[in-house]
């Protein structure tokens, strides 16, 4: 009878064990992810800048919320070239606090340019690596599936853009579209998604291909097909799921790879148009006045190479969360 | 593997081919001739016209695009629009420059990556570890020229140590050398890191331990040997990757390479240029992914090439 009732508890304990560790695969990896010190942090500081970049001047249902002290275009001429107020305690005549950051040398606020930035840096960040996991997957799943024409004509577009250095061909196209009606619009925003998503969808196709044909002859995809199950409702359900993970991860690094390219291009002075601000563009109009003042391209400089860094730690964080195998 | 090899250098045509093809099409699409830059003094429609039969650019596009590739198939990149010179001797002027740029930041980066990387995998998990990672991470994240900028306000403005405009003596060299072998050198060290990881964990790695070599031996002649060759086939990409990345560290630092060129090129829409420039840029890319996977075989006798 005790032994019974000893055993009878012992299960129960059991039972409550692995009730109490049950969780899904995606959110053994959140999981993972989160107790991941730089990939938290990361977290943090993208969701800091998102809100920012929703708040500098929020406008929705008839709530204003605006964070951002200026507009980010407003000239004040006597106010050029104001240092942050930091500076006053170094010793610095030219600070005003009405300007916490600064103004550049056309007497704009700083910090309301570098908070309306963080806009146009997070958009570049989605959009773009948005419409390149949709081609990529896409193209890549066919072509993996399916094979034949697909296949060929993915492989050979391959050959020639991994024989272009990435950056150079983006400049080419976003150069050539310049004076075009693509290249106006949205500020020069268009063209720069249609460049990004042109040469980066073929890398993302090559993945998935390369997954879909490790995984298509595995047992759940025969048991699959052998009950019945389409072309379609197999790639959609049994393999899309199975290679996810690495696609996502490839997602995390494409994102901050998007922002730099916007950054480099702007800074190169043929990104976004001006007087749009963002962090790049603010390096490359504050760099005249770089010797004199540095502050204008400092502060934007730092912002991007914060975010970058953000976005790389959870980059780092997710491919140990979803792929604990990899020690890279 | 020579059937291979053969093969990959008869892919690299039609590629060249369709590069040359893609750029020629964007770059003659662009609106605006590389001749109505000045906007003050517009020229007479006569004079335009003498000007673009001048340079053959009246026909229309695929005549222009069969007339260049057989010029090109003979040697003669044409001459630059805009400087009046032939290309192959304004690249000829910059190629030094952008190489002596690249192989000296490939340099750097193989003499810290290396030894950082060996070390952190050897101290897993300890302070060092976690230290030349950060440097390594931020080497890889961190855009070049932002890193340019904190130095030249560091070294250049602040302390006035090294000068950040031009190209020739050795203080030129040094703030963008360091600045480019950056990138490369973080991502060797996390390669150097992961495989030489791999490695102390082989069997013939426990092996030569329990034979009672010395640790020194260990990790020198067994594990290091083995460790460095996904290492030695990332320099290929790294070394094209640091000669044709290099056009924004060229631009920032005013430094007279190709990389400068192209990007003034582009502004000013001198199609002979931006053609050379990129075919040249092309060419290198696909030799080092080339010789990357024919190294793989040589390197690496577990590894079959097909």
């Amino acid at each position: 009878m005790a032994t019974a009732v000893t055993t009878r508890d012992k299960r129960v304990a059991e039972l409550n064990v692995i009730s109490r560790k049950q969780r899904s695969l995606w959110g053994d990896a959140w999981y993972r992810l989160i107790r991941n010190r730089g990939a938290l942090v990361g977290l943090v500081v993208i969701a800091f800048a998102a809100l920012i970049a929703i708040f500098s001047d929020f406008n929705v249902l008839g709530i204003h919320i605006k964070l951002a002290p200026y507009d980010p275009r407003e000239l004040n001429g006597p106010k050029q070239l104001m240092e942050p107020i930091w500076t006053k305690l170094f010793g610095s005549k030219f600070t005003d606090p009405a300007y916490i950051f600064g103004s550049d040398e056309l007497g704009r606020d700083i910090l309301s340019r570098l908070m309306y930035s963080s806009r146009v840096s997070l958009i570049i960040g989605f959009v773009p690596v948005s419409i390149v996991l949709a081609i990529g997957i896409t193209v890549g799943m066919l072509a993996g599936y399916v094979g034949g024409v697909v296949d060929d004509f993915l492989m050979r577009v391959t050959d020639v853009v991994y024989a272009f250095p990435d950056l150079l061909f983006v400049i080419i196209i976003v150069a050539t579209l310049r004076g075009t009606g693509l290249g106006d619009a949205f500020d020069g925003l268009l063209v720069i998604f249609v460049g990004i998503a042109v040469v980066n969808w073929v890398g993302v196709a090559r993945l998935v291909r390369g997954q879909v044909l490790a995984t298509k002859n595995r047992e759940f995809v025969e048991a699959a097909r052998s009950i019945g199950a389409g072309p379609g409702r197999i790639m959609r359900k049994h393999i899309f799921p199975n290679i996810l993970a690495p696609v996502i991860v490839t997602a995390a690094f494409a994102i901050p790879g998007a922002m730099l390219t916007e950054a480099v291009l702007s800074f190169l002075g043929i990104g976004i148009r001006p007087p749009t601000p963002t962090w790049g563009v603010m390096i490359n109009e504050g760099f005249i006045v770089f010797s004199t003042t540095p502050w204008p391209v400092l502060l934007p400089s730092l912002c991007i190479s914060l975010v970058l860094l953000a976005f790389t730690f959870v980059g780092d964080g997710l491919r140990d969360a979803l792929d604990p195998r990899s020690k890279m | 593997m020579l059937r291979y090899v053969i093969r990959r250098l008869l892919l690299v045509i039609p590629t060249m081919f369709f590069v040359a093809l893609i750029t020629f099409t964007l770059a003659h699409m662009a609106p605006g001739s590389p001749f109505d830059l000045n906007a003050n003094r517009p020229l007479s429609q006569a004079t335009i016209d003498r000007i673009n039969r001048y340079y053959g650019v009246d026909k229309p596009i695929p005549e222009q695009f069969v007339i260049y590739m057989g010029n090109l198939l003979k040697g003669d990149l044409g001459t630059s629009f805009t400087r009046q010179r032939p290309v192959v001797d304004i690249i000829g002027q910059g190629i030094g420059t952008t190489f002596q740029l690249g192989l000296g930041a490939l340099a750097f980066a193989l003499a810290f990556s290396i030894p950082l990387g060996i070390v952190s995998a050897l101290k897993q998990n300890t302070i060092v570890d976690y230290l030349s990672m950060l440097v390594a991470t931020i080497g890889t994240t961190i855009p070049g020229f932002v890193i340019a900028i904190f130095l030249i306000y560091i070294f250049g403005v602040s302390l006035h140590l090294l000068p950040f405009v031009g190209w020739g003596s050795w203080q030129h060299m040094v703030m963008p050398i360091f600045v480019l072998s950056l990138g490369a050198g973080g991502f060797l060290t996390r390669i150097t890191r992961a495989s030489m990881l791999e490695a102390i964990r082989q069997d013939y790695v426990r092996t030569a331990r329990s034979k009672g070599l010395h640790e020194r031996a260990v990790i020198v002649g067994h594990a290091l040997k083995n460790a460095l060759i996904p290492v030695a086939t990332i320099i290929g990409p790294a070394t094209a990757g640091l000669i044709t990345g290099s056009f924004i560290i060229e631009t920032l630092f005013n430094v007279p390479g190709m990389g400068r060129l192209y990007i003034i090129s582009i502004g000013q829409r001198d199609y002979p240029v931006i053609m050379a420039t990129t075919l040249l840029y092309a060419f290198l890319i696909m030799i080092a992914n080339l010789t990357v996977d024919i190294m793989y075989g040589v390197l690496d006798p577990r590894i079959k090439v097909r």
